[in-house]
Parts: C-alpha cells; sequence; structure tokens
C-alpha cells in the first residue's frame, strides 16, 4: 500500500500555496540555469542601448545646453530597460518556438501562471544591473548632478515589470517567430527616434504627441525621470503611474488569454 | 578533344566575364526575389524616417547639422546592404551550406562578386536618394551634384562591400553576424556621418580619419554639397588601402582550396 499512499501524497500538494510557492522557485531556478549563458549579452545590449544612445544623441547635437543634457541622461535608464523587456522576451520566446521547447515549457507540472511570474520576476531583476551601470556611464559622461528620490525603486521595478509583461505578451501572441523578430526591430526604431524619452515631448509635432500620449515609453521615462530629476516634471507622474501599470495589467490579460487558449 | 578545346576557348576573355556577370546579377536577383521588393521598401523607409526622426533631436536643426544628416543618410542606406547586410546574408548561406554550391557554379568569381556588389547597390540606391529628397523638402538643404559623385559612390560603395565581404568570407556564421552589427551601430553614431566631425572628442575624430566609414562620407558628400571640401585626396587613398587590404583578405579566403 506503500505506493498508493505515494500517490495520494502527490495528488494531494498539487495544489494550495505550497505547491505554488514550490513551483515557482523550482521555475526560477529553471530559468536562471537557461538564461545565465546570456548574460554578458544581456548586460552588452543594455550598455549599447542606454549608454551608447546617449552618448549619440550628444554626437548629434552641437551644442548640448544643461538641461537636455539632463533628459538624455533621466532618459538612459529607459532606454536600457526597453530592450529588454521589447525585444529579449519576446526573441527568447520566439526562439523556443523555432527550436521546439516552447511545447514542452507548457508540459511542466507547474500552474501557468507561476511559469509567468517566475520570467517576470527573473527579466525584471536582471534587468536593474545594467540600468544602473547604463545610468552611471551617462552621468560620468553629461556631468549632471541627479536629484534621486526613493521613488526610483518602484519606478524601476515597476517600469521592468511593464516591459517584460508587454513583451511576454508580444512574444505569446505573435505566433509566427520571422514577425516577432520584425515588430521588435520596429518597436527599436519607433524608440530611439520617435519616442520622447531623451528629449521634451513638445519637439514633436502634434499627432506624434498623440501617438506617443498613448503608447507605454514615454510614460516610462517620465516614471523613472521624477525620481531622478523631479523638476524636469512638473506636473507629477500619477497619470503615468497609472498608464504604465494600465499596460502591465494589459500585457498580463493578454498572455493570460493566449496562454489558457488550448490548440 | 577538338570539341573540347573549343569550349576549353571560350571560358575566358572579357565576353565570358560579361555573360556570367550578367547570369549572376539575375541569380542573385533570383535568390532574393522573395524578399527584394521588402528590402527597398524598408531601405526607403529608414532613409525617409531617419532623416526626419533624427531633426526631432533638435530645437530648430542648424544647416550644418542638416546637410550632415541628409548626405550621412544617403550614405549610410548605401553602404549598409553592402556592408552590413552581406555578411548576415553570407552567414546565412553557410549554415544552409548553399556556400559551397555557389562557388562552383562556372562563373569567374570576381564576376560573381561585382554582380553581388552591384544588386546591393540596386536595393540601397533608392532609400539613399529618398533621403536626399526628404533632407531637400524637410530642411531645405539644397545640393549641387558634380561629376565626381560616379566615382565617389564607386569608391564607397566597393569599400564597403569588400569590408562586409572580407569578414563574410574570413569570419565565422555567428562572428560576422555580431560584428555587422556592431559596424551599424558604429556607422550610425560614433563616425561623423550624420553629424560634423567637431561634435565628436578630438581623439575619436581623429582616428575616424583612418578608418572607412567616415572618408566615404567626405568624398560623398564633396560631390553633393557646395563647398564641402574636406579632406577629399586623403579620403580616397584611405579608402583605396580599405579596399585594397580587405580585397587581398578576399581573394585569400574565396581563392583558396580547402
Amino acid at each position: 500500500m506503500a505506493a498508493t499512499g505515494v500517490t495520494l501524497r502527490t495528488a494531494s500538494t498539487r495544489s494550495g500555496p505550497g505547491y505554488w510557492v514550490a513551483g515557482y522557485v523550482s521555475m526560477l531556478r529553471f530559468d536562471w540555469a537557461r538564461m545565465r549563458q546570456w548574460l554578458v549579452m544581456f548586460l552588452a545590449i543594455q550598455l549599447l542601448m542606454g549608454a551608447g544612445m546617449s552618448v549619440m544623441y550628444g554626437f548629434f547635437l552641437p551644442v548640448i545646453p544643461d538641461v537636455v543634457a539632463l533628459y538624455i541622461t533621466t532618459g538612459v535608464p529607459t532606454l536600457a530597460l526597453i530592450p529588454v523587456g521589447f525585444v529579449i522576451v519576446p526573441q527568447t520566446i520566439a526562439q523556443q518556438r523555432l527550436e521546439g521547447s516552447y511545447e514542452f515549457l507548457w508540459s511542466l507540472p507547474v500552474p501557468k501562471i507561476i511559469v509567468a511570474a517566475s520570467t517576470f520576476t527573473l527579466l525584471t531583476v536582471l534587468a536593474l544591473p545594467g540600468v544602473v551601470i547604463a545610468l552611471l556611464v551617462g552621468v560620468w559622461r553629461y556631468g549632471v548632478t541627479l536629484d534621486v528620490q526613493p521613488s526610483i525603486v518602484p519606478a524601476l521595478v515597476l517600469t521592468a515589470l511593464m516591459a517584460a509583461s508587454v513583451g511576454y505578451a508580444m512574444g505569446h501572441a505573435i505566433s509566427n517567430p520571422q514577425l516577432t523578430n520584425m515588430v521588435t526591430n520596429l518597436v527599436v526604431f519607433f524608440v530611439l527616434l520617435f519616442s520622447p524619452i531623451a528629449f521634451p515631448p513638445s519637439r514633436f509635432p502634434q499627432w506624434l504627441q498623440t501617438v506617443n500620449a498613448w503608447l507605454p515609453f514615454e510614460h516610462m521615462a517620465a516614471v523613472v525621470r521624477a525620481s531622478l530629476a523631479p523638476h524636469l516634471v512638473p506636473g507629477g507622474v500619477a497619470s503615468d503611474y497609472l498608464i504604465v501599470t494600465a499596460w502591465t495589467v494589459g500585457g498580463w490579460l493578454v498572455a493570460t488569454w493566449v496562454v489558457r487558449r488550448r490548440r | 578533344m577538338a570539341a573540347l578545346d573549343a569550349e576549353f576557348k571560350i571560358r575566358r576573355g572579357l565576353s565570358y566575364w560579361w555573360d556570367g556577370y550578367t547570369r549572376m546579377v539575375r541569380w542573385e536577383f533570383i535568390d532574393i526575389r522573395g524578399i527584394a521588393v521588402f528590402a527597398i521598401v524598408i531601405q526607403l523607409v529608414i532613409g525617409a524616417l531617419f532623416v526626419l526622426g533624427v531633426g526631432l533631436f533638435f530645437d530648430d536643426i542648424p544647416l550644418r547639422s542638416a546637410q550632415y544628416l541628409t548626405t550621412g543618410s544617403f550614405v549610410v542606406c548605401l553602404i549598409t546592404v553592402a556592408m552590413v547586410a552581406a555578411p548576415q546574408i553570407i552567414a546565412a548561406q553557410k549554415m544552409s551550406q548553399q556556400y559551397e554550391y555557389r562557388w562552383s557554379l562556372p562563373v569567374p568569381r570576381s564576376a560573381a562578386t561585382l554582380a553581388w556588389f552591384t544588386v546591393a547597390l540596386a536595393i540601397g540606391l533608392p532609400g539613399a536618394l529618398v533621403a536626399l529628397v526628404v533632407g531637400a523638402i524637410r530642411y531645405g538643404v539644397t545640393y549641387d551634384v558634380s561629376a565626381m559623385i560616379v566615382p565617389a559612390v564607386f569608391a564607397g560603395l566597393l569599400t564597403a562591400g569588400l569590408i562586409g565581404y572580407a569578414m563574410a568570407h574570413t569570419l565565422k556564421p555567428m562572428v560576422a553576424q555580431l560584428t555587422a552589427t556592431a559596424l551599424l551601430f558604429v556607422v550610425l553614431g560614433f563616425a561623423p556621418i550624420n553629424f560634423p566631425p567637431e561634435n565628436l572628442p578630438g581623439w575619436l575624430a581623429t582616428l575616424n580619419l583612418w578608418l572607412p566609414f567616415y572618408p566615404m562620407a567626405v568624398v560623398v558628400r564633396s560631390a553633393l554639397l557646395p563647398g564641402e571640401a574636406g579632406n577629399v585626396a586623403q579620403s580616397y587613398l584611405v579608402l583605396g588601402a580599405w579596399a585594397i587590404g580587405c580585397g587581398a583578405a578576399v581573394i585569400w579566403a574565396i581563392g583558396r582550396r580547402k
């Protein structure tokens, strides 16, 4: 009867908070083991797009007034966050589809929501060191003084979480890996040239300002900027926090819908 | 034996080379037929949007910046296919095992190489021209095109193509792809192509005099803008040196037997 006992015990542990926590910890270890090999590339991309872009923006301008330098520097953390969430996350999922491990992941004996939660946690945490280094490079290059607020912690965690969530939804919702590739490239192009991250939105034509008001990028930048140089965002960032949160929840909803669908 | 001799005789000379060249141009076009239109459209969009997007960095863009931006985008569009796309395409050919097959085709390798450069020019040119048009409309940049544009474009494209080719044929596929991406980043942001060299720190501006990217922009710009001299002669020399160096590497790589 020992065998039955084991079966019963397994069956009874496969629900409840204990099972969830155990699954979450196992998935974290599983994801970490898979992602470890990419850590260096991860950091390189963040530095390239964060610190590299901030230096590049400076080369285009013949004269850099102090306020512009401050805008660019406080945009760096956002620029370094975007490739993690909007490029690496969906491309990792596209990669899984190509190599056939996508279905395997869903076959693991953990709730699907735990699989997603583990990805969010890991990518949010892994994104942060690159952000800090990129910011330091920006500060060194432009010699600006930041007025760092305690709100930097929730600001970075929320924006990183949002980027990972939307990227996750994109990765799962787009089933063709090549299309994923194209969309992520488009996002990078748009973010670097047509989003008011390193520049005030007032530079842009009205219609582009309207487009950006609905997209997450400008609000990510505002949330982060408010905790690095509050005087640049005099109107407060309550609505920006709200919009970033809405995109996060939206990402979760889309991901949940896609993942729960049976094929 | 007579038949063999006859066949042997036609397999050389200018007409044989030309025949191989035209066939390979058709071959390359058919090979990328599926994505050719798409690639040209992407180049058009990037050519136009880059010129417009960078303008947003400025409150009010100075004429000199606008001139550099539009002519720089012309150069970038022109050379990216040859220098950045080629290593990626050839890396894919190596991975899909087409690479050896292509060299087994009965055409001179120089004809096959120039055929690819021709196709690269055809894909890049529309986007490059659009960059100039958009710059003229949006920023009021005027051009003074001299006949030197022909050798300038030829020298720039040939050097860029040989750099791309040298990378593609001597490096491992993965390394070639990563290097190509890094190169694009350097071309767009760390070489004074889209902005004047005085915006760079002194050491980086000096370094760029000897790298091939800035000289490409100098020779093309001197043929497009009035009163934009720069070190044209030196730039041609630097380009020539890079072309010869990379050409030698290509000849070594595609000529050797394995």
